[in-house]
């Protein structure tokens, strides 16, 4: 009996709230009492004087058994910290996962070539237009395709091309004649890649720029405008005889400096790589915006991709994937280690059931996933992710524990050993991992291996996830993952429940 | 291994002090009563039945295979007898109020590893729901008992072998317990460890605390037991006081020795070969006093009493059971 009046003892606590109870040491005897030890009002109660109060006595038994269940959690979270593998695994690998995919992901700016696109209307057919053409075409970078002015507008606009170029009629007339006035160049880009477009400008300056040197090459095609110059001066200034005299010398001065260029510059061929353009800076082309209305198939990658946000709005999702995953896998074997390092069977001689070990298990790992997505989300938001919906985040990351635990739970009475376990549940990971999408998105997957992904819970954690930081899910939307995540999850958990309390270890 | 005879009077003290303890406490904790279990069509205890008084140190003997770990299982609740009952203060040991008072501490160490000593008792005081200052004082309480102060915020596996058995016993006592289970306590243990478990067993004994007590070693069930149970095949073979079982079961003692001169004319009983005598008699003091009187002259002679492990080979026989 010295054990009841020690102060400080849970049980004794227990036994003061609890209405009715003896008092301490009241001449209760051992066997009197339904139970000794420390185990709470239950363990207190007088045989012979059931108390009237069952609800509190059933409360104070249900504490206990919580109170059990999460030092069997924390105790199990304590050597998850001290196996350092292990929390590699839990912790550190997903980081690896998230920034390699990140990066991969952003490598591939959403998944499209490195050439970008571009289908250029040709109005003018001149040769000044064909060189045009020709010089944006030999641009590193670009992929230049001939289209009429509606082919190329729809191409752009249903995101088959990144970009389209009209060259005006009239273009040859004027283009790299920089005294006179430029020909506008009408520029339509994709609205969701801005970068592209500045590439494209500055790409049609470039081959603007080839011409205007092309121009300074041969100096008798200025021969042609020089007369046309001059025709059209001496109509405007017929009236004036002097001012006819005074232009018509500078006309015949023009002409016969372009000769002479001619001619010098066939006597004495230019320098390799100087282009004649005498490396002076001007606006040498005049761009102008056409506007293109970007519709994009929501289902497609691009439309898809077209939503998020950063580069890791994928990858991290992925990785906090694999941090729920490896926690599974780390706490799948803890029955079995249970049970071979014999502490199994001390924990089943202590006043436990088999659903509290479980349950303690189940804690532990609901805990870990929790504080993996936790920790993903918060590494993601410093490098960039930015979730659309932290309330649906946080539904997600819960449900997704939940689901995850269900099955630890069933993994981690499918086998008797730890070789077994570590067998079937890397087996079951590696499996609902591939078809999930925690190594290739599922959305770059091929057809059937997309329909064929809804059988892992992976796909559905990473779809409500990703629903949750980028796809802008709207919650009538997550409903239906959330409620098979939930029913995996009851599923598992009643399996490994059923699996352990038919047990003999 | 056979006691020499100051080992005997120990082991006699020992029994009749501790044998006048466990008269005056004498009432039933457990009751066994013809539990029955088989694991598929192999019978692994038949009809037994037995009862563990409060207050005693009860030996549970049996060779490999006899049972004794599906005996100890239906004791404390882990297996469900086929048919029969176990009672321990007339309730179930399923029933969680009465687990609460049993400490067990299994045969492979049954302890975590990666926590530290003081971590393992904290833990499983928990479980017994001790807290606070309470859990605190039963810790620090084990930890003494085990002689793990100096040790009690490192690692289990950074202990050795005999320390970690002794943590393993302290993990079933921190919540002192009204029962123990302790099943081999001293396998792979040196000596110091091996005695300093005995002291404990004996001082909890004594304090009141019942223990069950199974072991391959019969020289610590005689010296600690006050009653014993040998089991075989699933089978109670018997159960009785050592001193009962010794006299019943252990047949008579040896008499040996080695032998100077014997007169022409009389008879040497026993055997005699190259000078070394051996007899088996009841009655071996009266045997070598008539010889000395008959002129044989002896340079030695030593006299075995037929001890436990005796009794344990008679009734379970000397065939290998692995």
């Amino acid at each position: 009996m010295e054990r009841f009046t020690q102060s400080g003892n849970w049980g004794q606590l227990l036994y003061n709230r609890s209405p009715g109870s003896r008092a301490i040491g009241d001449n209760c005897s051992t066997t009197d009492l339904q139970a000794v030890g420390q185990l709470g009002t239950i363990a207190l109660q007088p045989i012979s004087r059931p108390t009237s109060n069952w609800g509190q006595l059933l409360y104070n038994r249900t504490q206990f058994a919580m109170q059990q269940t999460i030092a069997l959690a924390l105790k199990d979270l304590k050597l998850l910290l001290r196996d350092k593998l292990g929390a590699f695994f839990i912790i550190g690998f997903p980081i690896l996962m998230g920034l390699f995919f990140g990066l991969v992901m952003g490598g591939q700016q959403s998944g499209r070539s490195g050439k970008m696109k571009v289908a250029l209307v040709d109005l003018d057919q001149s040769p000044q237009s064909a060189r045009f053409r020709e010089s944006l075409g030999g641009t590193d970078g670009i992929e230049l395709e001939a289209a009429d002015e509606m082919a190329a507008r729809e191409s752009v606009r249903l995101g088959k091309r990144t970009g389209m170029v009209v060259v005006p009629k009239g273009y040859g007339e004027t283009a790299g004649l920089i005294w006179l006035e430029q020909p506008e160049i009408g520029v339509g880009v994709d609205p969701s890649r801005t970068a592209e477009a500045a590439m494209l400008e500055g790409m049609i300056m470039q081959a603007t720029a080839s011409l205007i040197g092309d121009r300074f090459k041969e100096p008798l095609a200025f021969l042609p405008s020089i007369q046309t110059a001059r025709e059209s001066l001496l109509a405007e200034t017929a009236p004036n005889p002097a001012v006819q005299l005074i232009a018509g010398g500078f006309f015949d001065q023009l002409e016969n400096m372009v000769k002479s260029a001619d001619q010098l510059q066939k006597s004495d061929a230019p320098a390799e790589g100087d282009t004649g353009s005498g490396g002076f800076e001007m606006n040498f082309a005049k761009i102008g915006r056409i506007d293109v209305t970007r519709e994009v198939d929501a289902k497609s990658i691009e439309g898809q991709l077209g939503k998020r946000r950063s580069q890791w709005d994928i990858s991290f999702p992925q990785a906090m994937l694999w941090g729920v995953l490896g926690s599974v896998a780390g706490f799948s074997l803890s029955i079995a280690r249970e049970r071979s390092q014999g502490t199994l069977m001390r924990l089943r001689s202590a006043p436990l059931s088999k659903l509290q070990i479980l349950l303690g298990k189940a804690l532990a790992c609901f805990l870990t996933s929790v504080f993996v997505i936790l920790f993903m989300t918060g590494l993601g938001l410093l490098i960039g992710m930015r979730p659309e919906s932290y309330p649906k985040l946080a539904v997600a990351g819960l449900v997704t524990s939940f689901c995850f635990v269900g099955i630890m739970m069933t993994l981690s009475v499918l086998g008797k050993t730890e070789e077994s376990v570590s067998g079937t549940g890397w087996a079951a990971n590696m499996v609902m991992a591939m078809l999930g999408g925690a190594m290739i998105p599922v959305m770059f997957m091929p057809g059937f291996l997309q329909k064929l992904s809804v059988i892992s819970p992976i796909r559905w954690a990473i779809l409500l996830i990703e629903g949750a930081i980028w796809r802008g899910f709207s919650w009538g939307e997550m409903a239906s993952a959330i409620a098979v995540l939930l029913a995996i999850g009851a599923t598992g958990l009643a399996i490994g429940t059923v699996i352990l309390s038919k047990r003999q270890d | 291994m056979p006691l020499g005879m100051d080992k005997i009077s120990q082991r006699t003290a020992n029994h009749d002090r501790t044998q006048a303890h466990f008269v005056q406490e004498y009432r039933p904790l457990i009751t066994a009563q013809n539990i029955h279990k088989a694991w598929g069509k192999i019978v692994a205890v038949s009809d037994l039945s037995i009862e563990i008084r409060r207050g005693e140190l009860f030996g549970l003997l049996g060779p490999n295979g006899a049972g004794k770990s599906t005996t100890i299982g239906m004791l404390i609740g882990l297996v469900a007898p086929d048919s029969g009952s176990v009672e321990m203060n007339g309730r179930p040991p399923t029933d969680l109020a009465t687990r609460s008072k049993i400490g067990f501490a299994p045969q492979s160490l049954s302890l975590y590893g990666e926590l530290t000593g003081a971590e393992n008792l904290e833990f499983f005081g928990a479980l017994y729901g001790l807290a606070g200052q309470t859990l605190r004082e039963r810790v620090k309480w084990a930890l003494q008992l085990a002689g793990l102060e100096d040790r009690s915020r490192h690692r289990v596996s950074t202990y050795s072998g005999g320390m970690k058995r002794r943590l393993n016993i302290a993990v079933a006592l921190v919540h002192k317990p009204d029962m123990l289970l302790l099943d081999e306590p001293t396998v792979g243990v040196d000596p110091q460890s091996r005695n300093h478990i005995f002291q404990w067993i004996e001082q909890l004994n004594r304090e009141g605390l019942t223990i069950l007590y199974t072991t391959h070693y019969m020289e610590e069930a005689q010296r600690l037991c006050q009653r014993v149970a040998i089991i075989d095949g699933g089978k109670l073979m018997a159960l009785d006081t050592v001193d009962s079982l010794i006299t019943k079961h252990g047949g008579g003692s040896l008499a040996q020795g080695t032998v100077d001169y014997v007169p022409s004319g009389v008879s040497l009983p026993g055997n005699l070969r190259e000078g070394q005598w051996r007899h088996e008699t009841t009655t071996p003091l009266e045997e070598i006093t008539r010889l000395t009187q008959a002129g044989v002259r002896f340079q030695t002679v030593q006299i075995t009493r037929p001890d436990l492990e005796s009794v344990f080979l008679s009734l379970t026989g000397k065939t290998l059971r692995d």
